[in-house]
């Protein structure tokens, strides 16, 4: 079954239930239903081919998706969030020949932008649909293909996650059990719809006949009043959490008839837990564990448990199998570090063109999370740290080697260090070491990473050093670089 | 009037991810047009409230009095009285 086939059998079902709304709109199942009838009718002459789509979070995102899969072709969303080259990394990395855009990203973008595609697909704000140009490029391998996500790619080398309709729904299912999601539920959704998070998001209330109302984090004010609006599950990143919370006489009444606020995407620390607890003791927290790879979740922590076992990941949701492993894929007892590995329904396909990584990544059917983690006796697993120097940076995963080099590559810098340092609403932010050379100058160093590196990788200082931060055997790691930023602050 | 617009659009030149060569009209979206995040309005809001010296009533924070250029001036201009 695909995703969109829900949306159908709901619209016979329940043709009046609002399944969507933002700001003002709402729109109905079946109301839904035609419209995306109306842009997959567009794409009709295709089949199985690769659809980026440009689109702004909102009701025609949901749409074009929603027809992508209609068609049964293969959606490729792209973050907007992103800078234009990170993009374009991302449509060079996917070898994508067709694009499907909204107006309003077609008018931002540009022709230049477009030119690249041999298909261009505009749909208008009143979802009427225009084909600019066709040229039919079939996907020969991955027949199950349906969505490619992708995981990282601000710099460096994007990977390309790729999923199928079972993968979509195995999690949405396992989802929907494990927050007990029906048909009078809305779910908020104020993150980003183009990566996996805001993604589970949509399939898990979309299966269960349920609404989602559409937003953002931008406007506070506006941002609470969706909450007030009859949301019954919440969910964010940590950092979402954050923000909300400096406004707490806001968070009480808006998270009154809240049901559970949901949470995913970086470790929930103790002290979200315990404000929002004082602030809407009505409220269920439940943090989740996942990766873009497991199409979105892996573990949960049950509500009764978060207050003593927030520092751990909880257990497996329905349908997945968690252990740990040694270097030699042997699974180890209770207390011993290795790493995380996960099989079930929800796990990738593989990396799109990328056959080494897939083999890396996916071995005798488990997948390696790359995170090293221990399990606790009660069967729950706790995560250590990193097999690879990943970090999460405002709640992305980010490789803080590929930020160095395209700095180094980019700027006035013999070399350049990324050290993962606190920060208030992000949980963890950027500060930059760099050694200078002749015409090293800060501002044009800090120019350059606000215009180049997403909001949350910016710097938020940076400090000169004269010398490589290499730990006691000579090497270069994340904590050999943190030992030095730590020399320096002590210093100043 | 102009000066507080002329102060938010250099500190938007310094902080977003504006690009310097393109022209930002008062009313153009600053979130829709990939200028400014969450966090990034945010830093921006205690900006102003240094800079000016007021507090900006959380009703307030909304798309007609944080999204554009013009709306930021208005807001606190309005504040400043």
């Amino acid at each position: 079954m695909r995703l969109d086939a829900y949306i159908t059998e709901y619209a016979q079902k329940t043709p009046h239930q609002i399944v969507l709304e933002e700001g003002k709109i709402s729109i109905s199942y079946s109301c839904l239903d035609e419209d995306i009838d109306i842009i997959a009718s567009s794409m009709g002459d295709f089949g199985h081919c690769r659809f980026a789509i440009l689109a702004e979070s909102g009701i025609q995102y949901i749409k074009i998706l929603m027809a992508v899969y209609r068609s049964a072709n293969i959606a490729i969303p792209l973050p907007i969030e992103f800078p234009k080259f990170s993009l374009e990394q991302i449509l060079d990395n996917a070898h994508v020949n067709n694009i499907i855009a909204t107006e309003a990203q077609y008018s931002r973008y540009g022709e230049d932008f477009f030119g690249r595609f041999g298909t261009v697909v505009i749909v208008s704000n009143n979802t009427s649909v225009k084909t600019l140009r066709k040229n039919i490029v079939n996907e020969a391998n991955n027949p199950e293909l349906r969505l490619v996500l992708y995981t990282s790619g601000t710099t460096g080398t994007p990977k390309g996650v790729m999923l199928s309709d079972r993968n979509l729904i195995a999690n949405g299912e396992s989802i929907i059990k494990v927050l007990g999601i029906n048909s009078g539920d809305k779910g908020a959704l104020v993150i980003s719809p183009h990566h996996a998070f805001g993604n589970s998001i949509i399939d898990s209330h979309l299966m269960a006949g349920g609404a989602v109302r559409i937003g953002s984090m931008n406007f506070m004010e506006s941002t609470f009043s969706l909450i007030k609006s009859g949301v019954s599950v919440f969910y964010g990143v940590p950092s979402t959490y954050r923000i909300l919370l400096r406004y707490p006489e806001r968070f009480k009444k808006a998270f009154e008839n809240v049901r559970t606020a949901a949470s995913a995407g970086g470790g929930m620390d103790a002290l979200i837990v315990k404000e929002i607890n004082e602030l809407s003791p009505g409220t269920v927290i439940l943090p989740m564990y996942g990766q873009t790879e497991a199409t979105a979740r892996l573990a949960y922590l049950p509500p009764e448990d978060v207050s003593e076992f927030i520092d751990s990941i909880g257990k497996p949701i329905p349908g997945v199998m968690l252990d740990v492993f040694d270097d030699e894929n042997r699974s180890v007892g209770p207390d011993i570090r290795g790493e995380l590995v996960a099989r079930g329904e929800n796990i990738l396909l593989g990396y799109l063109d990328d056959e080494i990584a897939t083999e890396k990544k996916l071995i005798n059917g488990w997948m390696h999370t790359g995170d090293l983690a221990q399990k606790l006796p009660n069967g729950y697993f706790r995560l250590l740290g990193r097999k690879d120097d990943l970090i999460k940076i405002g709640d992305h995963r980010v490789n803080p080697r590929e930020i160095e080099k395209h700095i180094e590559n980019n700027t006035e810098v013999s070399r350049g260090f990324v050290v993962p340092v606190s920060h208030e609403l992000m949980g963890t932010a950027i500060s930059l070491m760099v050694i200078p050379k002749e015409g090293t100058e800060v501002d044009a160093l800090f120019s350059f990473c606000r215009k180049n590196l997403p909001g949350y990788l910016c710097p938020r200082e940076i400090l000169f050093i004269d010398h490589l931060p290499l730990s006691e055997n000579g090497k270069i790691s994340n904590r050999s670089i943190i030992g030095e930023y730590q020399n320096v602050k002590n210093s100043v | 009037m102009e000066h507080i617009k002329n102060d938010i659009l250099d500190y938007l030149k310094d902080n977003s991810f504006m690009d310097t060569n393109i022209g930002l009209n008062d009313n153009d979206s600053l979130t829709q047009n990939g200028i400014m995040d969450s966090i990034g309005l945010l830093e921006l809001m205690d900006y102003i409230c240094e800079k000016y010296d007021i507090e900006v009533p959380e009703d307030m924070l909304t798309p007609e009095n944080f999204d554009s250029l013009q709306g930021i001036t208005n807001l606190i201009v309005k504040l400043v009285k």
